[in-house]
């Protein structure tokens, strides 16, 4: 040990210096909102305060969102978006992973362009894919009719109450899927090369070495990435706010919306807040479901 | 790794025969082709952006014309940087830019030095902090956007630059990235530099910050595309076009009656330029930060 004697105090001093202003910021801007927000929750406070005290109403406001069938709607179209962008999002993420994790020229070049969408801002994929999606002359109404040769007519694809949902996934999936896809590549090159060459001894072919050694090595990566694109999914927001303002006849409205809604269109901030607290749950329960399905294996 | 592992390794003679063979171009070309099929919005985005006629745009994209401009101009982009179009777009990118660099910077500093004091100072209750922190990761920005536009307002900080900056400059993921990347480095190294008499923010400031480059950038990518992207807050904190960001600005467009679309396709590739620039300066460092955000996240 060394007998020079540190400045203790000072350095300590110094060290809550260096520590305190995240930990305000985070306490200020963190902490603070989310544990006030069960305060709000059992009152019927307004964003904008009005001359009326706050009163509170106990679990009021949780009533009033269960039985209210809008709320119920956007849990049932946060939940189909999300079973329909999973396999979506993910499959296509890792069919795209599997092809840049061979031998191919150019192999980083294409890591990168596939990697472009999940750099661009959704606000910008919702400008292109409007006029994607345009009707009745947009690409994808000229290719559905190129396709049927004129049969189907023109579909207001996000203006129609049954292809409006999955138009949005599609976009979705659209912007997202890099992120997956490198998760998937990292997975792919941890797999050791020896377990192929086991298999190829064995005569596995490619679609055996694909279901035998590639997906049980996958396992954990599969796991994470159905994890992290489920709670993105429940935080669906701002495609649906800018495209279809959760319309046509509330088919494409999700629990963020309908809380963004709530409390800052109508102004409602304990409704809004109670929102907050059941979305903060599913995350809660979805991020529990990962630890423990993963902690089991280990 | 891996990469790196394969490439020494002899490759099988058939591999390295001259003729490459019919499987390899054929797998080639559909990657190609998959590649070309999924990046031509982002084409078409380019290629609309440099047509000043909006009808002329919509037009276009029912056919292959959407590819193809035969006058390119940069009128739309003059446009917006004279403040002459339908709004100031201008403006909101330079909003835009001014909240990413202060979040950044400020991130970047705040995140690392609380890391290190968490890492290796002496603090009683560091490990407390610690678990909070962790635990308080899980709550989404979502769940506490309203309580906190209502305490902003409260405080008088709504619709201004502050109120985008100070709320995610620090966060617990990116406090926890830096801490796991601290904690590895030798005990070594901090002890010869208290030997030496240094303070904690010295040591902090001129041996751990030199060491922890690959941290920081990763840190500095994710913070500033999250920034750069955010849009439900925001939404809700400018009330008039003093700080408000360009993507609210574009997102302004829609709902109206009549959509600029010249205006909004040219907005669109400002907006997408600064991240595209870093991207392709960095491409690696992107990739693997989102995959360390992964891993540890």
């Amino acid at each position: 040990m060394p007998r020079r004697k540190p400045p203790i105090w000072g350095g300590r001093l110094q060290e809550l210096g260096m520590l305190l202003p995240a930990c305000i910021l985070i306490a200020l801007f963190l902490l603070l909102p989310f544990l006030s927000s069960f305060e709000i929750a059992l009152t019927n406070q307004r964003l904008i305060p009005r001359p009326v005290p706050v009163r509170f109403v106990g679990l009021g406001n949780f009533q009033q969102i269960l039985t209210d069938s809008a709320f119920w709607t956007a849990l049932w179209n946060v939940t189909r978006f999300t079973v329909m962008v999973l396999p979506i999002q993910c499959g296509f993420a890792l069919a795209i992973a599997l092809l840049l994790n061979q031998k191919l020229p150019f192999r980083n070049f294409f890591r990168g362009l596939f990697f472009l969408p999940a750099i661009t801002s959704m606000v910008v994929v919702c400008v292109i894919w409007s006029t994607l999606f345009q009707y009745p002359t947009g690409p994808f109404n000229q290719i559905v009719g190129f396709l049927s040769f004129g049969l189907v007519s023109p579909i207001d694809w996000l203006g129609d109450p049954t292809w409006a949902m999955p138009s949005i996934v599609l976009l979705s999936a659209w912007q997202a899927y890099g992120f997956q896809m490198i998760v998937y590549l990292a997975g792919l090159q941890n797999i050791p090369e020896t377990l192929y060459e086991a298999a190829e001894l064995d005569g596995a072919n490619a679609w055996q070495r694909f279901w035998n050694v590639t997906m049980p090595s996958l396992r954990q990566t599969h796991i994470f990435v159905l994890i992290i694109t489920t709670i993105q999914a429940f935080k669906l927001f701002t495609q649906v706010n800018i495209l279809t303002q959760g319309g046509p006849r509330g088919t494409t409205d999700t629990l963020v919306h309908y809380m963004f809604t709530a409390g800052f269109v109508d102004q409602r901030l304990g409704l809004a807040s109670a929102v907050a607290i059941l979305l903060f749950l599913i995350v809660l329960v979805v991020s529990l479901v990962q630890r423990f399905v993963v902690r089991d294996r280990r | 790794m891996s990469t790196v592992v394969s490439a020494s390794t002899p490759s099988p003679v058939a591999k390295v025969s001259a003729k490459p063979d019919i499987g390899a171009i054929v797998k080639f070309v559909a990657v190609l082709i998959i590649a070309l099929v999924v990046i031509s919005p982002l084409f078409l985005l380019f290629v609309a952006s440099l047509k000043p006629d909006r009808f002329q745009i919509l037009a276009d994209m029912g056919s292959f014309r959407a590819f193809w401009v035969s006058e390119p101009s940069l009128q739309n982009f003059t446009d917006i940087a004279t403040f002459s179009g339908a709004l100031p777009f201008g403006r909101y990118l330079v909003n835009s830019l001014i909240i990413l660099f202060c979040t950044v910077l400020g991130g970047v500093f705040l995140n690392s030095m609380a890391a290190f004091v968490l890492a290796w100072g002496r603090l009683p209750g560091r490990a407390v902090v610690l678990t909070a922190l962790i635990g308080l990761y899980i709550v989404p920005q979502e769940s506490i956007v309203l309580p906190l536009l209502s305490l902003v307002n409260k405080v008088g900080l709504g619709d201004s630059f502050a109120a985008q900056i100070l709320p995610w400059m620090a966060s617990p993921l990116y406090i926890f990235l830096i801490y796991q990347f601290f904690i590895q480095v030798p005990r070594d190294i901090y002890d010869a530099a208290t030997v030496d008499g240094a303070s904690p923010f010295r040591i902090y400031w001129s041996v751990f910050l030199p060491l922890s480059l690959p941290v920081l950038a990763t840190v500095a990518i994710l913070l500033g595309i999250e920034t750069w992207n955010q849009y439900l807050w925001p939404l809700m904190v400018t009330q008039t076009d003093y700080a408000r960001p360009i993507s609210v600005g574009i997102a302004s467009f829609f709902g109206h009656d009549s959509v600029y679309w010249n205006s909004a396709m040219a907005a669109s590739v400002m907006m997408m330029v600064p991240v595209l620039i870093f991207y392709l300066a960095f491409q690696k460092w992107f990739v693997s930060s989102f995959i360390s955000s992964a891993v540890k996240g």
